[in-house]
């Protein structure tokens, strides 16, 4: 009899998916191995973290980081129409193991579950038996046909991994759907306008990739990215309105792309054009001319843009490995659109993109970012280029490397997008009643003055 | 020492005087991870060796214990298993074919790995593994940390004269085929999940019937195969419609846009591959402002392409005004996977300048990668999970770094050329790929102005 594990291909898939692409090799096969309790054991030492699946009418397993760890991650895994499905939950159990029975014990001394090899009996509590959900006719005690021992490679060796792999979907589930609920303050405009501005190549057209993919649930590639040597791929001014996936709506938010900003003078986004862009006065898809500012007298100028034309909230984006080489044209310029933002009175934050470590940046619970992430030189950098307090400095991961979406990436992306959206709010109560009330409003240009440094 | 036994129900912990890693290890349990010593390469040769073998390591001494009895605990009753032995400087082992239950095994293979190179030899042996050496046989006694090679064998694996080779460090892997019978199963239903997927198919917002999709490439890359490979998907057996060849300038000459039928209901499925002829050195082949006529839909079916000269508004074959049914809405890159680094400067040039045409126009396009069957050291079951292959993952990365397109653009296929039956794992690719093309042109669709 071949030792080969008697889950399906889809469902192997799904467990290596789900417990973050790690790989799993058998160990044990009670039907090959023999049904006994010692045998079992055995290959469970030094073998490091391990799964063990029971197989009776359903599938039951539960994953152990180290024999004598405090905590196991419960799961089964069925089908529900084409998809499979892995509920998880985490407990805090105690191992008991006497020659015929393992058992796991709670902190109170009730069982949760145990097994008894040789009779191939397996016996689960309430509680666990509705956590995880299994279907209502399997009764607490089920005879099993097959018992696998699994030794789980590449684990990431972090705080609160089992913690973070049980909660994360779930996480992000629900950040995505208080996205899709969300509303600006006082329904002054009905979608936020956020404007992604930084060098060429930073990740401004990836973020929003990213973010339409996290919607659509699909990845998706509608902004062309990718490198060409020095020249900016996005030449257009884009503004993108998303629909999401799910509901067929536009999502109460727009990203504005626009061309990346050049080391050299008369390249790149030219920094005149700025002041328009963020007034609203810039139409969808305008050309950008590197050498010369968008006037008044374009056809398509916006003469008279009203609230919900404006620019509500300015992403910085800045790839965080070049932090420490920007050049010193760069670091004016950005300086020097800043003054312009501050000056406009309009919401802004900086957002670090193709971190590496990127789920490492999260603290277990997902709400805050790690202490040791903020301090990290390169945040300390950008905050003083800048003069933006840290926590309005967001990082996220590299989308554009991959293939599989990875929850944790999505994580950071919505987290990102959620305090750019807070931040706009604050910018909206905060505007003067003229402002939001005739619709219409002007303010000193600072074009003239802009123009008059990089001459 | 006594700390780092605590993890586990054992009073002996058998520490070799081999092991000399194991004393410095620090008393966390998951640093004693069995992880194999083995590098990606050399086990990837290893389990192509033998046929395309998938590893799982059973046994590894410095973790598991220097002893027979350890060993046999693991390994005895899990099929076919392959020993790995670590010496000073070479990496040797033997394979067993036949299920390992301790004991007498008749025929064994012994290996010696030298960088990428195996020799390896059958022999008998009586007990592979023992405690005691006490014959000219092959065996590994772990307990002394020895290998015995006899003369003979020695001489032909070309291994330094002697008798005993010591080691630090031996693994048990159970050897499993890549591709069994349970893998088919589950590859058959993801096939037919995605098959079911692109015959729903709606292009977005309904805003035409078909979507338009344009293969592009150098001569001889695979786009006809390409082509050929989805109708066969869809039909059901491998169709040759298009010809296919390696002439050096291209088998394809006209523009051919071709609609497929589904096998099951005789409906047209919801998009068409259109086929042109190849790029070309310098001023041959495919000329850069067809392409342009092209993806604009200017250019009808069977439209024969003049490498010297462009379509003009006079030709018969001319559309003057197109509509959004007629222009592509996603443009494929076809490459050859083992050619990317032989491109030529001028081709890199064309490529180049081509996509940066697209841009302008925002025609949105991905890259395919063809021939993955062919690279070096690539199996049948690499292809399953083809996108995590090492050598792959390189190949993408250069098409990245050569040409500028983003990583996640860029495919991989592997076309029916020869083949008679279909296979489902190379189905899978096929139909990811151009999954992946209808949701490039569902992007393209939804950008699209109004107007």
């Amino acid at each position: 009899m071949a030792v080969t594990t008697k889950l399906t291909w889809n469902e192997e898939a799904c467990l290596i998916n789900q417990l973050g692409n790690v790989s799993l090799s058998l160990l044990y096969k009670s039907s090959v191995h023999g049904y006994s309790m010692s045998d079992m054991l055995q290959r469970y030492t030094c073998e490091g973290p391990t799964i063990t699946i029971y197989f009776s009418n359903s599938i039951v397993g539960f994953l152990m980081l180290e024999r004598n760890h405090k905590q196991t991650i419960w799961f089964t895994l069925r089908k529900k129409k084409d998809i499979i499905e892995m509920p998880t939950l985490l407990l805090n159990t105690v191992l008991k193991t006497t020659t015929e029975e393992l058992s796991f014990l709670s902190y109170c001394g009730e069982t949760i579950f145990s097994v008894n090899l040789k009779a191939q009996l397996i016996f689960l509590n309430h509680m666990l038996n509705a956590k995880i959900r299994l279907p209502v006719n399997s009764c607490s005690r089920a005879n099993i046909s097959e018992c696998e021992v699994f030794r789980v490679e590449g684990i990431k060796d972090n705080r609160g991994y089992l913690k973070r792999i049980t909660e994360v979907t779930q996480y992000r589930n629900k950040l995505l759907s208080d996205l899709r609920a969300y509303k600006p303050y006082a329904d002054l405009v009905s979608e936020i306008r956020i404007l992604l501005l930084g060098p060429t190549g930073s990740g401004k057209s990836s973020f929003f990739n990213s973010v339409k993919s996290v919607f659509r649930g699909r990845p998706t590639q509608q902004a062309i990215v990718g490198s060409d040597s020095t020249t900016s791929i996005t030449e257009q001014y884009r503004i993108y309105s998303i629909k999401d996936g799910v509901h067929r709506q536009y999502l109460p938010f727009m990203l504005c792309d626009t061309m990346g900003l050049h080391d050299s003078e008369g390249g790149g986004l030219c920094v005149d054009d700025i002041p328009h862009i963020l007034k609203g006065c810039v139409p969808d898809r305008y050309q950008f001319d590197p050498c010369k500012p968008i006037t008044s007298k374009h056809p398509t100028y916006i003469k008279s843009p009203s609230l919900k034309d404006r620019v509500h909230c300015v992403a910085y984006v800045l790839d965080i490995n070049s932090i420490d080489n920007l050049s010193s044209t760069m670091v004016a310029k950005l300086k020097q659109i800043h003054k312009e933002v501050i000056t406009c009175g309009i919401a802004h934050v900086v957002l670090l993109t193709k971190v590496n470590n990127y789920d490492e940046v999260l603290q277990v619970n997902f709400l805050n970012v790690n202490k040791s992430t903020t301090s990290q030189k390169q945040v300390m950098n950008v905050s003083k280029i800048l003069g933006i307090p840290i926590f309005n400095i967001l990082i996220i991961g590299n989308h554009t490397s991959k293939w599989e979406s990875d929850p944790e990436e999505d994580i950071l992306v919505l987290s990102a997008l959620r305090q750019m959206l807070r931040v706009t709010d604050d910018f909206l109560e905060d505007l003067p009643k003229e402002e939001t009330t005739c619709g219409y409003f002007y303010y000193e240009s600072t074009s003239c003055r802009l123009s008059q440094i990089y001459c | 020492m006594k700390g780092r036994i605590v993890f586990y129900d054992r009073t002996y912990y058998p520490f070799s005087k081999f092991d000399g890693k194991c004393v410095g290890c620090p008393t966390r349990l998951r640093s004693m991870a069995v992880t194999t010593r083995l590098t990606w390469l050399q086990k990837k040769i290893l389990q192509n060796h033998f046929g395309d073998k998938k590893f799982s390591l059973l046994y590894k001494a410095s973790v598991h214990g220097f002893s027979t009895q350890d060993l046999h605990n693991r390994c005895c009753n899990q099929g076919p298993i392959i020993t790995v032995i670590y010496s000073e400087n070479v990496v040797s082992g033997v394979y067993v074919e036949e299920n390992y239950q301790g004991g007498t095994t008749d025929s064994i293979i012994i290996f010696v790995l030298r960088e990428t190179e195996i020799s390896e030899c059958k022999a008998n042996s009586y007990n592979l593994f023992v405690n005691y050496n006490d014959n000219a046989q092959y065996c590994i006694n772990l307990q002394s940390g020895n290998v015995l090679i006899p003369p003979q064998i020695a001489k032909r694996l070309e291994l330094p004269p002697g008798h005993q080779y010591s080691f630090q460090e031996c693994e048990v892997f159970r050897c499993e085929d890549t591709v069994d019978e349970r893998k088919i199963q589950g590859l058959i239903q993801l096939r037919d999940q995605l098959l079911l997927a692109m015959r729903v198919y709606k292009p977005s917002g309904n805003l035409v019937n078909q979507v338009k999709i344009l293969l592009l490439g150098p001569i001889g890359a695979g786009k006809s195969s390409f082509f050929n490979s989805v109708k066969s998907v869809f039909q059901g057996y491998v169709s040759h419609q298009a010809l296919v060849g390696d002439d050096t300038t291209g088998t394809s000459k006209n523009y051919r846009v071709y609609s497929m039928k589904d096998r099951i209901n005789g409906a047209s499925l919801p998009f068409v591959l259109c086929d042109s002829l190849g790029l070309g050195e310098d001023e041959e082949g495919l000329c850069v402002e067809d392409i342009l006529s092209l993806i604009k839909g200017h250019v009808s079916d069977r439209y024969q392409f003049n490498s010297m000269k462009p379509i003009t508004s006079s030709d018969v074959k001319y559309i003057k005004y197109p509509q959004l049914k007629d222009r592509i809405h996603c443009a494929v890159f076809v490459f050859d996977i083992n050619s990317i680094e032989h491109l030529s400067y001028g081709m890199v040039a064309k490529i180049k300048r081509i996509r940066r045409e697209m841009i302008k126009c925002g025609m949105l396009h991905v890259v395919l990668l063809t021939h993955v069957d062919s690279m070096k050291l690539i199996t049948r079951g690499d292809l399953i999970d083809i996108y995590s292959c090492v050598p792959v993952k390189l190949k993408i990365n250069a098409v990245h770094r050569n040409l500028g397109f983003s990583v996640s653009d860029i495919l991989v296929v592997s076309n029916y050329s020869s083949e008679w039956e279909l296979d489902a794992i190379k189905d899978i690719l096929i139909l990811s790929a151009l999954r992946k093309m209808l949701w490039t042109a569902d992007d393209f669709l939804e950008d699209f102005p109004l107007e």
